[in-house]
């Protein structure tokens, strides 16, 4: 059985009179990454906080490789590594100077260590330069590195995927996967993005209004999601609703119809035998982010 | 925890503000040096300057000597010109502007009385005008003996006088007082002999300086040790000071040194904390205020907290790296001070001692000049060590930067003026209050303490305990504190 790296029993936080976490459970066992959804304001970065000891728990247990985050901290958090909110990294100093920092308060973090890591990152030409001037991916790059640097087991990670471009994300991606599978790294990633998480992790916990209201692998969503919308355009749609009553009809010639994979082809012989001609056929790529809005109901503050 | 010093230190000296700092200190301490090597005036020149004797002159202009309501002011404007020409004869550090402003100025005064005063007498006139004549000649032959000779000549005849007088009294208290008198003709006349065995000219010479100090402290000492009543507390800390000023004074004539110059590199080095006290503690607060609510500020706090220490290892190593801190400002400063002033002065004034009058064993004490500089050095260490802690306990308390940095300014520029206000009105609670006991330099060689009944000891506790009463509540908040969004 796979070791459980990360395991959160009933979290409760109250600022005053406010319950910002309501008896959130988290567990992440080795080699899972773990994508944390939720609308801005439903307590994710609050729950990643108390993960970390940045503040205290009112209620509940948080502990990482068997120890517990407030009776035994520095054990606990030995190999953890952590973003949290944004990049936030030594401005005035180089990229290099701030992963020397990092290395410096960890034992036995050697120079080819910071080398390897840079690499990893893809910073290697810019690593000398100050942090000031590096772009936002980059500095989510570097925040990366100094959060591997000591080869953690738990890579707990904060909207890391803010700033980056297309290629950059890709890139991210890659790296993480590899982290988790070849370094059995377990990882909890804390998203917006949510066509991001859907390639990238093996679990999804949708947290709202403090509460968790889903966790399950991402492979039952995708089963759930099995039947879901595929997107046509043609040129006479006209015709189309005669043939086909069930669809729903887009403007500029387009209409969705919700069949599975296996039931496209049957679609697309119909509508040749009829003359109509088919421009494209596409699935409509919002799958994850509508079980999203169907499980949090919209993005409510309360 | 090693590893965490070093990692602040890197943060302080990577960080340009800190070099900015000492770029801007660096050139006040050369402004200071310069000053000191170009417009330092070690006494008061004698004469007044151009603008008022300008005024004076439109002044007299317009009075009337001949008007009785007039009279006194004219002859005292008249006066003042007339001596005022007659300095300007000589040149700027001339020993006969000291005669000239000491001596002929009351003759100057006396011959105008009877020239514009109500009683008039031409004859006496001339008779003060011989007399000033008599002196502006000897001025003119640069004979300064002459005037020391007389200066011997007089005590001696006053303190025969006295002598005679105290034999004929039989009255107690006219005796007394006699004998006080008698003391102070003894000064007169010591110092008369000082002046021609030392060969100490007039006028603007460190030695004459030591010696009209010596002079005056000594008188001062006779009076209050034959006061009556016992001495109040104020006057006791006068009476030490006279002391120590007549013992340095008296070393200063008879060795020939000058202990008290203030423009060379020694000087300012003896003077290092009145000079550049403010500078170090400006640096010491920049950091100490910065050091913790930056990384909150910034938000790489977070960066810090998420690491294997607790919170209580992170605090300390940065408050031990404040403490570095200070000790390498005043060293930054001493340094800069020793190469600027080294430029400008040369360094052949280090190797004269500094003197302290040490009150247990009544006699001089004397020291190189680094000596004294450590000496100062642990003595200000208190008042240096508290700042940084206020600064540093507000800016976890408050993690405000400009907040953690003004108020301890703040209280330490307020404590002078409340340690003032309290050592004139005697307000005695006070001196429980840190600002009264951060400062050890008073309880150095048996000196006299800023208020009756303190001790060196109890400064030291009411230090430590402000010292813990400011660390403590930083770390428990330090500890327990909810680290926000940023």
């Amino acid at each position: 059985m796979e070791k459980t790296v990360l395991k959160c029993e009933n979290l409760n936080k109250k600022f005053g009179k406010k319950q910002v976490l309501d008896n959130v459970s988290l567990e992440i066992q080795e080699g899972d990454i773990l994508g944390f959804i939720g609308p801005n304001g439903a307590g994710k970065t609050t729950t990643i906080k108390l993960i970390l000891g940045l503040q205290s728990i009112t209620e509940g247990k948080v502990s990482i490789n068997g120890y517990d985050i407030e009776k035994q901290f520095t054990k606990a958090i030995e190999k953890v590594g952590a973003i949290v909110e944004n990049p936030d990294l030594y401005m005035y100093l180089s990229g290099y100077e701030n992963l020397k920092l990092i290395a410096n308060m960890y034992p036995g973090i050697n120079q080819a260590r910071i080398d390897e890591v840079v690499k990893l990152v893809k910073l290697e030409n810019r690593i000398k330069d100050k942090v000031s001037k590096y772009s936002l991916g980059m500095r989510q790059r570097l925040g990366i590195a100094q959060a591997i640097l000591h080869k953690p087991n738990l890579l707990i990670l904060d909207e890391p995927t803010n700033g980056l471009d297309p290629e950059g994300m890709k890139e991210m991606r890659d790296l993480l996967v590899e982290l988790a599978k070849q370094e059995k790294m377990a990882i909890l990633i804390s998203s917006h993005n949510l066509a991001e998480l859907d390639n990238l992790c093996n679990k999804v916990c949708i947290i709202k209004n403090g509460k968790i209201i889903e966790t399950s692998d991402i492979s039952k969503i995708k089963k759930q999601e099995n039947k879901q919308f595929k997107l046509f355009e043609v040129d006479d749609i006209k015709k189309v609703k005669a043939l086909l009553p069930e669809a729903v009809m887009i403007k500029n010639n387009r209409f969705k119809i919700n069949v599975s994979k296996e039931e496209v082809p049957e679609i697309i012989i119909k509508l040749v035998e009829n003359q109509i001609k088919i421009y494209e056929v596409k699935e409509e790529e919002k799958s994850l982010e509508q079980a999203f809005f169907e499980k949090t109901g919209g993005n409510v503050i309360e | 925890m090693s590893r965490l010093i070093k990692n602040e230190l890197t943060k302080i000296f990577k960080k340009k503000s800190i070099y900015i700092t000492l770029l801007v200190i660096l050139a006040f301490v050369i402004l200071t040096n310069c000053i000191y090597k170009f417009f330092y005036q070690s006494t008061n020149s004698y004469g007044y300057s151009d603008n008022y004797i300008q005024y004076v002159k439109e002044e007299l202009a317009k009075l009337d000597p001949n008007k009785s309501s007039d009279t006194k002011l004219y002859i005292d404007l008249k006066s003042e010109v007339e001596l005022y020409e007659m300095i300007q004869r000589y040149e700027e550090d001339a020993w006969q502007r000291d005669i000239l402003s000491t001596r002929v100025s009351t003759y100057v005064n006396e011959k105008n009385t009877y020239l514009y005063g109500e009683n008039k007498d031409q004859e006496k006139v001339i008779e003060i005008e011989d007399k000033i004549n008599q002196i502006v000649e000897k001025l003119d032959q640069d004979d300064w003996k002459y005037f020391a000779q007389e200066e011997l000549k007089q005590a001696e005849v006053s303190l025969n006088n006295l002598e005679e007088q105290k034999a004929n009294t039989q009255d107690k208290q006219e005796l007394q007082s006699l004998e006080i008198a008698i003391e102070n003709a003894k000064i007169d006349k010591q110092v008369a002999q000082y002046r021609i065995d030392k060969n100490i000219k007039y006028g603007n010479d460190y030695r004459n300086t030591a010696l009209n100090t010596y002079q005056n402290e000594a008188k001062n000492i006779i009076n209050m040790e034959n006061t009556e009543q016992e001495l109040e507390y104020v006057k006791k800390q006068e009476y030490n000071s006279s002391l120590e000023n007549r013992e340095i004074s008296k070393y200063i004539i008879e060795n020939n040194v000058d202990i008290n110059k203030a423009n060379d590199i020694r000087g300012i080095l003896q003077n290092f904390f009145s000079e550049y006290g403010l500078f170090i503690i400006v640096v010491i607060v920049m950091i100490a205020g910065t050091i913790v609510s930056e990384e909150f500020n910034k938000g790489t706090i977070k960066l810090l907290l998420v690491k294997p220490y607790s919170r209580n290892k992170i605090l300390l190593s940065k408050f031990i790296t404040v403490l570095i801190m200070i000790v390498f400002s005043i060293l930054a400063i001493v340094i800069m001070e020793l190469l600027v002033g080294g430029i400008i002065f040369g360094y052949d004034s280090l190797s004269v001692p500094v003197l302290e009058y040490n009150f247990n064993t009544q006699s001089l004490e004397s020291m190189g000049i680094f000596t004294y500089l450590g000496i100062q050095i642990i003595t200000q260490l208190p008042k240096l060590i508290l700042l940084a802690t206020l600064a540093f306990a507000c800016s976890t308390l408050f993690t405000n930067s400009a907040l953690a940095i003004a108020i301890p300014l703040l209280g330490y520029m307020s404590g002078d003026v409340i340690n003032l206000l309290v050592i004139q009105y005697k307000v005695e609670f006070m001196k429980f209050f840190v600002s009264m006991n951060w400062d050890f330099e008073g309880y150095l060689f048996g000196n006299l303490p800023k208020m009756e009944g303190m001790t060196a000891g109890f400064s030291v506790i009411i230090c430590i305990i402000y010292f813990i009463a400011l660390l403590i509540p930083t770390f428990i908040v330090f500890r327990k504190k909810n680290i926000k969004n940023i």
